[in-house]
């Protein structure tokens, strides 16, 4: 579903990511675990089409279509879905409105008939109760206001709402109390299947306690320097960044 | 052979020589229209010298030629455009009373100025106050200006609208007074049609009433012309008075505007000033609280884009103890526009325990537009509250991309994030057909087309 083949990229002149590879395939979760300064937002906000991030060289294919040539809405509308790991408030729209909008401008993009207001109402009322999300949240402005757990409580109800073909989840566990953490890791759970994938960006084994990865990989200095099951997040818990073979933690 | 050309002053001045004395006005106006354009005369027009004009440049007014607006006939149809379901209305064409358009309430009285016998009964309130305040006491003590515009609209207005709001009245309907501009089709492209609207506004103690004030050209008004109006408010004890301005003359036209205020005590003026048309758009406001416990709002929205300059100048002036105001303008600036905010609070040494709050916020949508934002604060007394604050900024690029990336597409972001910006001016009046008519506006005036955010 998504192959990531040889990718470089770059912010103003430094060089961040430097050869990552990555295969995905549908009904899978891959974590990708690493030290701050490692690359994984960077990986996450270039596979979503942030233009900060120039790409060197490389391939991102999203079902066999090269996303590089899609703006941030079409990567969206092909089912890419980015779960931010610092949702931007925006003060004076709607939550529901905003994702009513987003919804609509996905099936108008892929030629679907829009929803109307009492179809969506229904389709948010019952995604709403799937990821445990008060509805009093959904009332009002985008993220403004809302504590760092309603936020990320917030991104996964966007993805429940918005149906992904691929979750990328950007540190996702960042900041969450253990409540928290389980209601957010209870959300993306229900969303698995054999059609979806997932990608979790963590710096922290803990939350795969909850999200329990297929393969997990470890991103340090730009480039994957290991992969494996599950265990492999159990050992870097043990052992730490510093404590794998090759490059030095922290870089 | 040399033609003379007459300078600027002369073409107004010879405006007033020909019009020559009106019949049946009351003697005290008569004389306040004299002594209003003596001081027109004496101080001329402002240049780039003159503190209060110096980021204003009326040079482009300056160089045209000005005539008379024309007698034109405006059509039912073309005017009920501009009307709103569910109101009474006032309806002038080039400054000119309209009374086959408009609609007068039974409770209210309502004078036009040109012909005060003939319509009712506010011709008592024209001899006490037209003119009286505008151009007399409208300044901070220390420092009275002669507002050269407010002058000019005293001496040169040929018609307008004085409307008394009964003590104790509530006045259900709001009254839509509408200014409509109807420049004569086959006009001098060098020359200038201008009209000056005039307003008087006396609401009663404890009575309640909404007036909109809407200014327009009929559609496909062509070549420039010249708007300058004058409004006055006198609002007396207790009473309560909602104001809407609404300014969307053609592009390419020339708006230079003064509103003034007086409160007595415990009453509450609440104003909102919405800027979408104008080439070169001046808006001067003055509020006087005269009385302990008066409150006044002064709120503001321009929306511009291409050449176009709007310079909104207002005062405050805090002259008795526990008055409010508030003043929240936003700009949203696109092209090359230009916009200046220049606001004063001046709290005099009486005026203890005033709570004032002035807010500036503009935002760029290009890297050629340029705000201009000067708040000053005058405090004269030790015990008061006062803030202010201005900001200029451009979008957010984060939220930009946030939207993008949940699927919306970037113009529809785009027009999303600057009505989010501006929504709360729009849908601040609880009169649903002039909210609906402001919200329509400004997502028309938006580059991102329709977009933004409807009620959450």
């Amino acid at each position: 579903m998504l192959r990531v083949s040889g990718l470089h990229a770059r912010v103003e002149e430094q060089e961040i990511l430097r050869g990552v590879n990555l295969e995905v395939r549908a009904g899978e979760v891959h974590a990708v675990m690493g030290p701050n300064g490692s690359g994984k937002s960077t990986l996450a906000q270039v596979l979503a089409g942030r233009e900060d991030y120039e790409v060197t060289a490389g391939s991102i294919e999203l079902d066999g279509e090269d996303l590089q040539e899609m703006a941030p809405e079409e990567r969206a509308h092909a089912g890419l879905f980015l779960a931010f790991q610092y949702p931007v408030e925006i003060p004076g729209v709607g939550n529901s409105y905003f994702l009513k909008a987003a919804v609509n401008a996905t099936r108008k993009a892929r030629g679907e008939q829009e929803l109307d207001a009492m179809d969506f109402l229904q389709l948010l009322r019952q995604r709403a109760k799937l990821v445990d999300v008060d509805e009093a949240l959904l009332r009002r402005p985008v993220n403004e206001g809302f504590s760092g757990g309603e936020k990320k409580r917030n991104e996964i109800l966007q993805m429940a709402v918005l149906e992904p073909r691929l979750a990328v989840l950007d540190e996702t566990d960042s900041g969450l109390d253990i409540d928290a953490l389980k209601t957010v890791a209870a959300g993306v759970n229900a969303l698995r299947n054999g059609d979806r994938a997932f990608v979790v960006i963590t710096h922290y084994q803990r939350l795969l306690n909850y999200i329990v990865p297929d393969h997990v990989h470890v991103l340090q200095g730009g480039r994957i320097v290991r992969s494996g099951g599950s265990e492999l997040a159990h050992e870097l818990e043990e052992k730490g960044y510093a404590g794998l073979n090759g490059d030095s933690a922290g870089a | 052979m040399t033609a003379v050309t007459p300078t600027p002053t002369a073409q107004y001045l010879d405006l007033f020589a020909r019009r020559g004395e009106r019949s049946g006005e009351a003697a005290p106006v008569r004389l306040r229209r004299r002594q209003a354009i003596e001081r027109f005369e004496a101080a001329g027009f402002p240049g780039r010298g003159d503190e209060e004009w110096r980021q204003t440049n009326i040079a482009p007014l300056l160089r045209s030629a000005v005539t008379e607006a024309s007698r034109e006939e405006v059509g039912a149809r073309q005017a009920r455009r501009f009307l709103y379901q569910g109101c009474d209305r006032l309806v002038f064409v080039n400054g000119r009373f309209a009374v086959e358009l408009s609609s007068i309430p039974k409770e209210i009285a309502v004078s036009s100025l040109a012909d005060l016998e003939a319509t009712g009964g506010a011709a008592d309130a024209v001899a006490e106050h037209l003119g009286a305040t505008v151009d007399g006491r409208a300044s901070c003590s220390a420092d009275a200006v002669v507002h050269p515009f407010a002058a000019l609209n005293t001496g040169l207005f040929e018609d307008g609208a004085a409307i008394v709001i009964p003590a104790g009245a509530a006045v259900e309907r709001p009254l839509q007074v509408l200014w409509l501009s109807a420049p004569a089709a086959g006009a001098a492209a060098d020359s200038l049609e201008v009209s000056f609207p005039r307003l008087l506004v006396v609401a009663g103690e404890n009575s309640q009433a909404s007036i909109i004030e809407t200014f327009v050209a009929v559609n496909g008004a062509a070549g420039g012309y010249f708007v300058c109006p004058a409004a006055e408010f006198v609002c007396r004890a207790g009473s309560v008075l909602h104001h809407t301005r609404l300014q969307a003359d053609a592009s390419d036209a020339f708006h230079l505007g003064f509103q003034h205020t007086e409160l007595e005590r415990s009453a509450v003026f609440d104003s909102s000033s919405l800027t979408f048309g104008g080439g070169l758009v001046r808006n001067d406001a003055v509020a006087l609280l005269d009385g302990e416990g008066a409150h006044c709002t002064l709120d503001g929205l321009y929306v511009v884009a291409g050449s176009q300059f709007v310079d909104n100048h207002m005062r405050v002036e805090h002259r008795q103890p526990h008055t409010t105001s508030h003043q929240l303008y936003k700009g949203v600036l696109d092209d090359r526009a230009r916009s200046v905010f220049n606001g004063r609070i001046y709290v005099h040494k009486a005026a203890q325990k005033t709570d004032a709050k002035q807010t500036n916020r503009n935002l760029l949508l290009s890297r050629s537009a340029l705000a201009n934002s000067n708040p000053q604060l005058e405090i004269f007394a030790d015990d008061v509250r006062c803030t202010h604050g201005s900001t200029i900024g451009r979008l957010d690029e984060d939220a930009l991309f946030y939207l993008r990336a949940r699927g919306l597409p970037r113009e529809q972001a785009y027009g999303m994030l600057v009505y989010a910006f501006a929504r709360e001016l729009v849908e601040k009046t609880s009169f649903e057909p002039l909210r609906q008519d402001l919200e329509g506006r400004l997502r028309a005036s938006l580059n991102g087309g329709p977009g933004g955010g409807e009620a959450a």
